[in-house]
């Protein structure tokens, strides 16, 4: 898909607790993230002058139209700090969409998304897209967090009328631990009806790790979306290097990913 | 004319930015900077890349490389550290999928390269030169990310006079040295590669550094030391390239570092150099270099200086103090 670079204006910023915000963007014509699929990034940057040199990487939420777009951050450091605070009307420089989505669902089989903390956008993207287009029974959505203030956009998620499964880290909401557990117990469930299921799954390293080891040993298609540092999002810094399997020891997170099959990933 | 006199300002339609680097001529001073820019193919789809100066490439090494471990890059107070390790499709690839898409641009086309030892280095340049729009070749022999070897290419003037010669005595194109900023003494190295036979000099490329993430006690970068650029380096930079300029008055200069306006560019001219060379921020913005260009003609409008070339090493010194006089 096409990138773009351009300038886009706040047009609201809505703080959601636990340092969420979601963040809308919109541009004064029309724009190829409008068309953006699960799992696409944008890079952006506010008016940031010579300090925060990088952009910042975000997946993609909603494209409600071809002028605007939202993302879910999460208040991490400097940059992500600042993009909490942006004000209606402040400006952001804007790169994409970027990067391969996820894989679309398909009938037949069920699409488990396996979203941690800030994990959620693509997967929460990937439900709305399956709800759109009548394919709400095709996918369900497992979500875990640390405590009930780490999950956000339920009511959204509720809307889309597929499946939640929940866990927290102190039993604040749905299942007490991690998001694994109910993963593990509904795999068996699919095994035992012997029915097809694959794994798309953002969120922190360690859960992905654990969600890989999962597939991996279940024999399950698994669709990781990665994070690494990157400069440029685009595939010229080099930057953003992943271990991979394969005849080249290293892929790049932001062309050939961020999506990647849990069986490429070179990981311990 | 004094620094102060205000000159009349010009229309800035009227600046010609064209400049002549060792007798070869280019639209603009401007430069997209080696590994900044890939093979250009990416840049396509954001901006009109016939309306650069030139672009260098990613450099090219005799063989594929497939780079270091992640992480490869961190952010740093105006600037960020790398070592992507020289990941390159080696001289092969580069001439036959790569070199075509750059030679129908119609902008200079410098092609950066480096070697792991002596004969590669000489290797490289002898086909690279001969690669069908190939205007000039830059050699880094600054290295910082490549473990084996290197470094006296890059800090001992006499080593890297040897390389120059060899790779000038074998190469078709030009030769353009880029320098390192970790060399001891950046004018020696300069005057060494002059003599050599180099048609110009690249100045700088990213300086050694490191950072470290205090909570888990690691080093940033997985191999613990990384280049610095970005706007952080830009004062180094710009001190190296008035020395040199100062010390070889007729060895062109490609300056380097820091540069993200039309004003940065400007102090590089100023301070010596023919053309200035846009790195890291061409990340953030990949049609940085045409706003700077569109900067650069702006100021020198402004300034009422008629063209790039009349900016080159226009410096002037401050005026001295007045001597001390008992009241
Ligand atoms: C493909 C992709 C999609 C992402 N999607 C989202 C999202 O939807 N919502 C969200 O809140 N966050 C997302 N992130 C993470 C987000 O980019 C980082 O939280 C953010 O860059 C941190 O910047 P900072 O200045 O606040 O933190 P600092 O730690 O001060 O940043 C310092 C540097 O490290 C980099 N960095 C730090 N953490 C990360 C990280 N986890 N991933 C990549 N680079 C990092 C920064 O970009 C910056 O260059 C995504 C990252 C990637 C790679
Ligand atoms: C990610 C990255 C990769 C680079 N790769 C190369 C390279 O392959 N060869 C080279 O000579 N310089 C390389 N450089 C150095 C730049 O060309 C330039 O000299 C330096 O970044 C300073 O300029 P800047 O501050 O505008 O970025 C690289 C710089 C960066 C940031
Ligand atoms: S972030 Fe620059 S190549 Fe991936």
């Amino acid at each position: 898909m096409p990138a773009a670079h351009f300038t886009a204006a706040t047009a609201a910023n809505r703080a959601l607790g636990g340092g969420y915000f979601v963040l809308e963007l919109e541009a004064a014509e029309d724009t190829p993230v409008g068309a953006a699929q699960p799992g696409h990034f944008v890079m952006l940057r506010g008016e940031w002058g010579r300090d925060l040199l990088n952009p910042r990487a975000f997946s993609v939420l909603a494209a409600p139209s071809a002028r605007r777009f939202a993302i879910l951050g999460k208040i991490h450091g400097r940059g992500t700090a600042r993009l909490g605070a942006l004000r209606v009307g402040e400006r952001v420089a804007v790169t994409g969409p970027l990067g391969r989505p996820f894989l679309s669902p398909r009938p037949g089989t069920t699409q488990l998304l396996i979203a941690g903390g800030v994990g959620l956008p693509p997967l929460h993207m990937q439900a709305r897209v399956a709800a759109a287009a009548g394919l709400h029974t095709a996918v369900e959505l497992l979500y875990g967090g640390r405590s009930a203030q780490d999950l956000v956009l339920l009511d959204q998620a509720r809307d889309f009328g597929v499946r939640l499964h929940l866990a927290t880290e102190d039993g604040s909401v749905g299942h007490r631990g991690f998001i694994t557990g109910p993963l593990l117990a509904r795999l068996d469930r699919a095994r035992e009806a012997a029915e097809s299921v694959e794994l798309l799954a953002c969120g922190p390293t360690p859960m992905l790790a654990a969600v890989r080891r999962i597939a991996l040993d279940r024999d399950i298609p698994a669709q990781l979306c990665l994070e690494e540092n990157m400069a440029c999002g685009f595939g010229v810094c080099l930057g953003c290097a992943v271990p991979v399997h394969g005849p080249r020891p290293y892929a790049y997170c932001c062309t050939d990913g961020p999506v990647f099959d849990a069986r490429e990933v070179r990981w311990p | 004319m004094s620094a102060r006199e205000p000159a009349l300002s010009l229309a800035p339609d009227a600046v010609d930015l064209a400049v002549d680097f060792a007798g070869q001529p280019l639209k603009s001073p401007l430069l997209a900077a080696s590994g900044c820019f890939a093979y250009g193919q990416q840049f396509a789809e954001f901006c009109d890349l016939g309306r650069l100066g030139g672009l260098v490439t990613k450099g090219i090494s005799p063989l594929p490389r497939h780079g270091n471990p992640a992480p490869r890059i961190c952010e740093t107070a105006a600037g960020m550290l790398n070592s992507i390790g020289l990941e390159n499709v080696g001289v092969d690839a580069f001439l036959a999928d790569k070199l075509p898409f750059l030679r129908g641009l119609g902008v200079a086309v410098w092609v950066n390269f480096f070697g792991t030892d002596f004969e590669t280095y000489v290797d490289c340049a002898r086909r690279l030169s001969r690669g069908d729009g190939v205007d000039a070749l830059e050699m880094n022999i600054s290295c910082p990310n490549i473990t084996k070897g290197g470094i006296e290419f890059g800090t001992v003037p006499e080593v890297a006079h040897r390389l120059t010669r060899a790779c000038v005595e074998v190469s078709a194109r030009p030769i353009v040295v880029k320098l390192s900023p970790n060399a001891g003494d950046v004018v020696a190295m300069a005057q060494a590669v002059a003599e050599a036979g180099a048609a110009g000099v690249s100045v700088i490329n990213t300086i050694t550094g490191m950072a470290i993430d205090v909570r888990s006690r690691r080093p940033r970068l997985a191999t613990t030391y990384g280049g610095l650029s970005g706007p952080a380096i830009k004062p180094i930079a710009l001190r190296m390239v008035h020395q040199i300029a100062r010390a070889l008055p007729h060895l062109p200069i490609s300056g380097i570092g820091g540069v993200m306006s039309g004003e940065d560019a400007l102090e590089f001219l100023m301070a010596g150099a023919t053309t200035v060379q846009v790195g890291t921020a061409l990340f953030a913005e990949p049609g940085a270099i045409h706003r700077i260009t569109q900067e650069l003609r702006d100021l020198l409008a402004e300034l009422g200086i008629p063209s790039a070339r009349a900016a080159i090493g226009v410096l002037q010194p401050l005026p001295a103090e007045a001597p001390i006089r008992p009241r």
